[in-house]
């Protein structure tokens, strides 16, 4: 039984206070919040360097709860450490179980997918018992949005910026760190984005119910490295869901399940073309081959998705390509 | 020399701006220097760049302590206690201060001179957002005696390299020629002699602000209502109570009161809008904000 079944039951106590210096219409802040809602106030964050690193900046912070900054590549570590001094203290009876807290890992992309990579892999080995949130935002979004592990094909960034002889920005592919995580066969794995409010709210709760690792990647909306307007934040993360580009899912033990199916894809150009990092693929000429590649992987993967688990998806054409 | 220094808020263009000031008067022969503070480059937090301008050639590094003309891209940074646009501006010295109240001219009684220009709704008005790096620049140019054909050679120059073509461009080209003619020419003159005294404070003067490691969401101390160009207003007529607008503020500045009806925190709304989009009936519209929050 979930206790959120619409968005009425979002919950209302607010554990993050306003005048952060996050920007306005920060995606990563919406999925902090919820993540802070469902969890209660009995959390300790652990954090490594990126934008939400300087929600922290003394003498000010918008936590109602505890925050732990470690050095970039060791939050998971930091996380350990603080797991084991609270198991002891309360072995020992020096603290009471109600006074537990639930450990949280909470990095950028940067940290997740590249520089904190195996400390979070030997955490996973070790069956500790912890949150680990990713909040996605596609790039170096903190120092002014240098490429990271996790930058899609075809974004610019401060250093994939397009070229004469490479027009189309980054041509590598973001790194699946579901599938890497997966392969450790943690208890729980999901993907959540701040649009699907309430399939993110289940998944927080489904994933309290287990002992050990449980890994959330999340799409962050981020105004300021993509270029849009902050009041679209919540749109182009739909957007991003609604044309395949997002896929909501969790894995339990290794096994996946999409949680959320957009049975009629809509084309990617729908959500590519709302945000500069993109724009060189519309103008001054646009790139139908890096579109259509874009679109050929997102159906690719949503054709091999609805025959492993059985359900019906009709996928959008790639774009035709218009003879020279 | 000149010393020019710019305050605005990440996104508005700062080191756009400095730069321009930089290129037009290399272009007018002058030795010229431009840089940022580099920092965390957030929308909305207070960002600073600097501009040296000079017949001979600079010799000159680091910040700018001494000012002839301080560029204040949003009003509301002359409160804001980290940002201090005015320190160390002498005597003589001029404030160009970004105001949706300008033109105003004034004085102050340390003898520094303002000049309020409105940038912001230009801006809305030419280029569609309130991106203020060409007027800012272009204004502070004719302070400077630089001419115009030179200011608008480095506003191409500056916006081109940033991928800013067209149409866009000669918007912006537009809104130069606009504020750099709104701008009345001025010339400066500072008391170059004064040496700036180095001032120690007593941590126990009760002037120095701290806080406790263990204080709790004590953020909300810290007034980000002026980040806001638009104000969303609820229209509680419309409202139905469906708690949309208050599940997506990034901001926490929505709270709900006993008929889930929503309330803004103005001190605190940093005005992305997403609830002015997000609102399924359209029960919240924006306002061009003039209020300033301290
Ligand atoms: S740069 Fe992006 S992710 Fe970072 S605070 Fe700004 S909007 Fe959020
Ligand atoms: S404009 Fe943004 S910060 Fe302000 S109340 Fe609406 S959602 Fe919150
Ligand atoms: S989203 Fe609109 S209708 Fe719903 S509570 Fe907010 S203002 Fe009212």
């Amino acid at each position: 039984m979930t206790r959120y079944k619409t968005l009425r039951d979002f919950p209302v106590e607010e554990y993050l206070s306003p005048g952060s210096t996050m920007c306005a219409g920060c995606g990563a802040m919406l999925v902090l919040r919820a993540f802070h809602k469902v969890l209660g106030p009995n959390v300790v964050f652990v954090n490594a360097a990126g934008c939400l690193t300087l929600l922290q900046v003394y003498p000010y912070t918008p936590n109602k709860s505890s925050w732990m900054y470690t050095a970039f590549a060791s939050a998971p570590a930091g996380a350990q450490g603080i797991r084991d001094a609270l198991d002891i203290l309360m072995e020992k009876g020096r603290v009471n179980s109600f006074e537990d807290l639930k450990v949280v890992v909470v990095t950028g992309d940067g940290a997740a997918y590249d520089i904190g990579l195996q400390s979070t892999s030997g955490a996973i080995e070790r069956g500790l018992d912890f949150y680990y949130l990713v909040y996605d935002n596609e790039a170096y979004g903190n120092t002014g949005f240098q490429k990271s592990g996790a930058t899609p094909y075809g974004s610019a960034t401060a250093t994939t910026p397009p070229t004469e002889r490479n027009p189309t920005g980054y041509t590598g592919v973001k790194k699946d760190l579901f599938e890497i995580w997966r392969s450790h066969k943690p208890p729980y794995i999901a993907t959540v984005a701040p649009s699907h409010m309430v399939d993110m709210l289940r998944k927080i709760e489904t994933a309290s119910q287990f002992k050990g690792p449980k890994l959330f990647i999340a799409f962050s909306s981020c105004p300021t490295g993509w270029g849009f307007d902050p009041s679209l934040s919540v749109r182009i993360s739909r957007l991003a869901v609604e044309c395949g580009i997002w896929p909501l899912k969790e894995s339990v033990y290794g096994k996946v399940r999409h949680t959320y199916i957009p049975t009629v894809l809509k084309p990617v150009e729908e959500y590519l073309r709302h945000q500069n990092r993109f724009r060189h693929l519309f103008t001054p000429r646009k790139q139908e081959t890096a579109i259509a590649s874009i679109q050929e992987q997102v159906n690719n993967y949503w054709l091999e998705a609805a025959k492993n688990e059985g359900f019906r998806i009709t996928v959008a054409k790639p774009v035709t390509i218009a003879p020279p | 020399m000149l010393r020019i220094r710019f305050h605005g808020r990440g996104g508005q263009g700062v080191k756009t701006s400095s730069r321009i000031l930089g290129r037009a008067a290399f272009s007018a022969g002058f030795f010229a220097q431009d840089f940022p503070i580099y920092g965390a480059e957030r929308r909305g937090a207070p960002v600073t760049a600097f501009t040296r301008i000079s017949h001979s050639p600079i010799m000159e590094r680091g910040y700018i302590f001494n000012p002839h003309i301080v560029v204040v891209m949003d009003e509301t940074l002359l409160a804001d206690a980290q940002a201090r646009p005015l320190e160390d501006l002498p005597r003589g010295g001029v404030a160009l201060i970004n105001s949706a109240r300008g033109p105003i001219f004034s004085e102050d009684q340390a003898g520094h001179v303002f000049m309020r220009i409105n940038f912001t709704d230009p801006a809305l008005r030419i280029i569609g957002k309130p991106i203020v790096s060409v007027s800012a620049a272009a204004a502070a140019a004719k302070l400077c005696g630089l001419r115009k054909q030179h200011v608008e050679e480095a506003v191409r120059e500056e916006l081109s390299e940033l991928g800013v073509r067209d149409e866009l461009l000669e918007k912006n080209l537009m809104l130069m020629s606009e504020t750099y003619d709104n701008t009345p020419r001025y010339s400066i003159k500072v008391d170059e002699e004064r040496v700036g005294a180095v001032e120690l404070v007593d941590p126990a003067s009760g002037r120095v602000v701290y806080s406790d490691v263990f204080a709790a969401g004590n953020a909300v101390h810290r007034a980000t209502g002026n980040w806001r160009v638009f104000r969303p207003v609820v229209d509680y007529g419309k409202c139905t109570g469906c708690k949309v607008c208050f599940i997506y503020c990034p901001d926490s500045a929505i709270s709900l009161d006993a008929e889930n009806k929503p309330v803004i925190d103005y001190e605190h709304c940093k005005g992305c809008l997403i609830c002015v989009v997000e609102c399924p009936i359209r029960a919240i519209s924006s306002v061009r904000e003039v209020e300033i929050f301290a």
